[in-house]
């Protein structure tokens, strides 16, 4: 199809319209007006100054939104607020609804480092789930530690291996990975289902999920006046563990090194099929691990709506810390934040918990706009 | 097994294929004509689920269907006007510009239809008239009839227009269109927002074509079926017909054997799409259609 293009001879009559010349914005690119154009050197208070712009209109279309509802901006924001760090409970709360995010956080920045844009971490936390609940239905009777450390395995096997679907079929076919890890999420979600309906369903129920798992397989928590489990704790290990493999390994280096420069990175000897196999396993582990929490720390039976967009937000949550392993600490413990504010905000301001999906949706489109603004000018050309 | 062969059956198999097909054809066809300029836009499930909503709540407000239709357009288009905006403009990642709109278009629509409707506790859930059909012989509301006629003009506008043409050609090489003048930036604009409409129209089948109601997962992965429709049919109109089509079967199969006593998994035949769709891309590989630079920004005088 290229070819149509391509291969018309020069004297060819040009379009009499003048092609692009029309075109609104393509006036900023003539000569002799302003002109946009690419900073040499982007200096932190470049992006600095954008990032806080973009916040602030962030938080105005917010206000805005929530004004137009008739409600207080001020007193929702209070309630979110407190909702989510206002008490130790509730801050532990925040803890427990971040522990999974930080897993497919880290799941997410590692892919993203080497230039594999892995979309599938919701499908690789269902596979981790099932991989923990694969090695209790099979051999629940052991005894706890090796239990734990069975089901820790399969879970972060089963990630792996769902990940390496993908990751296989673009190292030996170079099938787009964006595409077929969108298209796995939901293989493995009717697999489940298939096995939530038949093989795997809990005899004394009609719905489609397991028996409730036995106590000795419960993750142990912490504190007992929070649900802040163990996973928490993995969670944050994961995080030190990523950031010591991309700084610090052979491994690390050649994933930041096909991220940034495949081409050179070639030349330079790294095998990018295997690094990018290495990565994608890493990453689904990641998500599978994220997967083993949640079934062990909180839901303790599997069912269909154990994951709740868990993947999806992992990948935000590694952009906003631009996939740097303890940014996406941080970050995940903000989104924790506003999933678990949101309820306290909906009970005492009867705002829709829907907002905290507007929140991220408009802060995380301006935080992008302004991210890729700081490292343009706009300047007189003569 | 045999029930499942009546007359009856397979009639009904037939107008549900058709009716659940329309929903993935109209979106299908919109980001059809949107990724061959080059942008891959994955917010669809959002972008439906706000037209879904928009539809809705103008047919219930207007009393008027056609009042609804284009508000779901309008929702649409907002929506992906902001896609535009982000990736055309300011060249933001493609992909992730989709993600975040995905979340903001059903935050949008899940933030107004609760305040709206229930506030306060009330759970008074309206619903409005559905779409009629055209004809007694066609039981099925006219927003198909649309659909399929999208099909040969979607075809026509990307294979024998210029415009279509130099779309095509901007979703390729706009490097080369670029130097011939072809200005690129118009292009994608237009092709994003029509594709927004197009999802726009979409969801407000699935409110005002099939259940007069509106509910937050009304959409339920049809948007992302639809992107799997564009590439099972290896990015081609004809194609994505008979891609939503055969998606559109499987799935009016899929309720009849969970209606029937036949002892078949039906979640085998609710895979089916995207293993096939998986398969399609490592089939079509050496003769796949993909617009070149989808989801590549064009930088102008950069390589």
């Amino acid at each position: 199809m290229t070819d149509q293009i391509t291969d018309r001879a020069p004297s060819d009559p040009q379009p009499e319209d003048g092609g692009g010349r029309r075109d609104p914005l393509s006036m900023l690119f003539q000569p002799g007006a302003w002109r946009i154009e690419k900073r040499l050197v982007v200096r932190p208070w470049h992006e600095f100054i954008t990032l806080i712009a973009a916040l602030v209109a962030a938080v105005a279309i917010i206000a805005g939104l929530v004004l137009v509802i008739g409600k207080s901006p001020a007193d929702s924001f209070a309630a979110l607020y407190n909702g989510a760090f206002g008490t130790r409970e509730s801050t532990l709360e925040t803890l427990v609804q971040a522990t999974p995010l930080i897993l497919t956080g880290l799941a997410a920045a590692i892919a993203f480092r080497a230039g594999v844009w892995n979309i599938g971490g919701e499908g690789q936390f269902f596979a981790g789930v099932m991989g923990t609940w694969f090695v209790y239905d099979l051999w629940g009777g052991l005894p706890a530690p090796l239990l734990f450390v069975l089901m820790f395995i399969f879970a972060a096997l089963a990630g792996a291996a769902w990940a390496s679907v993908a990751s296989g079929l673009l190292v030996r076919y170079g099938t787009n990975e964006i595409l077929t890890t969108v298209m796995l999420n939901f293989v493995i979600l009717y697999i489940l289902s298939y096995l939530l309906a038949g093989p795997w369903q809990s005899p004394d129920t009609f719905y489609y999920q397991t028996q409730r798992m036995a106590d000795n397989t419960y993750l142990p928590r912490f504190f007992s006046v929070s649900r802040l489990h163990w996973g928490f704790a993995i969670a944050l290990l994961a995080a030190l563990a990523v950031y010591w493999l991309i700084r610090r390994t052979t491994l690390g280096y050649e994933i930041r090194g096909i991220g940034s420069n495949m081409v050179a990175s070639r030349y330079k000897g790294i095998r990018v099929g295997t690094v990018t196999l290495a990565t994608m396993a890493i990453s689904g582990a990641l998500a599978g691990i994220a997967g083993f929490g949640e079934l062990l720390g909180l839901h303790h039976r599997v069912q269909l709506d154990i994951a709740e967009g868990i993947g999806f937000t992992g990948i935000i949550i590694a952009l906003v810390a631009r996939l740097h392993p303890l940014g996406v600490i941080v970050a995940a413990i903000l989104f924790g934040a506003l999933v678990n504010g949101s309820t306290a905000m909906q009970y005492e301001t009867g705002i829709p918990k829907a907002l905290v999906f507007v929140i991220e949706g408009t802060t995380l489109a301006l935080v992008l706009i302004a991210a890729m603004v700081s490292r343009y000018r706009i300047r007189k050309t003569g | 097994m045999e029930e499942l062969f009546t007359s009856a059956v397979i009639v009904g198999i037939f107008w549900a294929t058709l009716r659940i097909a329309t929903p993935l054809l109209l979106a299908a066809l919109g980001e059809l004509v949107c990724e061959s300029s080059g942008i891959l836009n994955l917010s669809l499930e959002g972008t439906m689920t706000m037209g879904a909503f928009a539809g809705f709540y103008v047919a219930n407000e207007t009393g008027s269907i056609l009042a609804g239709l284009v508000a779901a357009g309008l929702g649409g288009a907002f929506l992906s006007l902001i896609m535009a905006l982000m990736t055309v403009t300011a060249k933001v990642n493609q992909v992730v510009a989709g993600l975040a709109l995905n979340i903001l278009g059903l935050g949008l629509a899940f933030f107004w239809y609760r305040s709206i409707y229930e506030a306060e506790g009330s759970i008074d859930i309206p619903t409005v008239d559905t779409m009629e059909a055209p004809w007694e012989f066609f039981p099925i509301p006219w927003l198909t009839i649309l659909a399929l006629v999208m099909v040969p003009v979607v075809w026509v506008f990307l294979y024998r227009t210029k415009y279509g043409l130099e779309l095509r050609s901007v979703g390729h090489n706009p490097e080369a269109c670029d130097m011939r003048g072809v200005g690129i930036i118009s292009r994608q604009y237009v092709a994003v927002v029509f594709g927004g409409v197009m999802a726009g129209l979409a969801g407000s089948f699935l409110s005002l074509g099939s259940t007069g109601l509106f509910f937050p997962d009304i959409i339920s992965g049809r948007g992302w079926i639809a992107l799997a429709i564009v590439i099972f049919g290896n990015w081609r109109a004809t194609w994505v017909l008979v891609g939503s089509l055969l998606f559109g079967f499987l799935e009016a199969t899929q309720l009849a054997l969970q209606a029937s006593d036949v002892d078949l998994p039906y979640q085998l035949l609710l895979a089916l799409p995207f293993v096939l769709t998986i398969v399609a891309l490592v089939f079509n590989r050496s003769r796949s259609n993909v617009p070149l630079s989808l989801t590549i920004p064009y930088h102008r005088g950069e390589r």
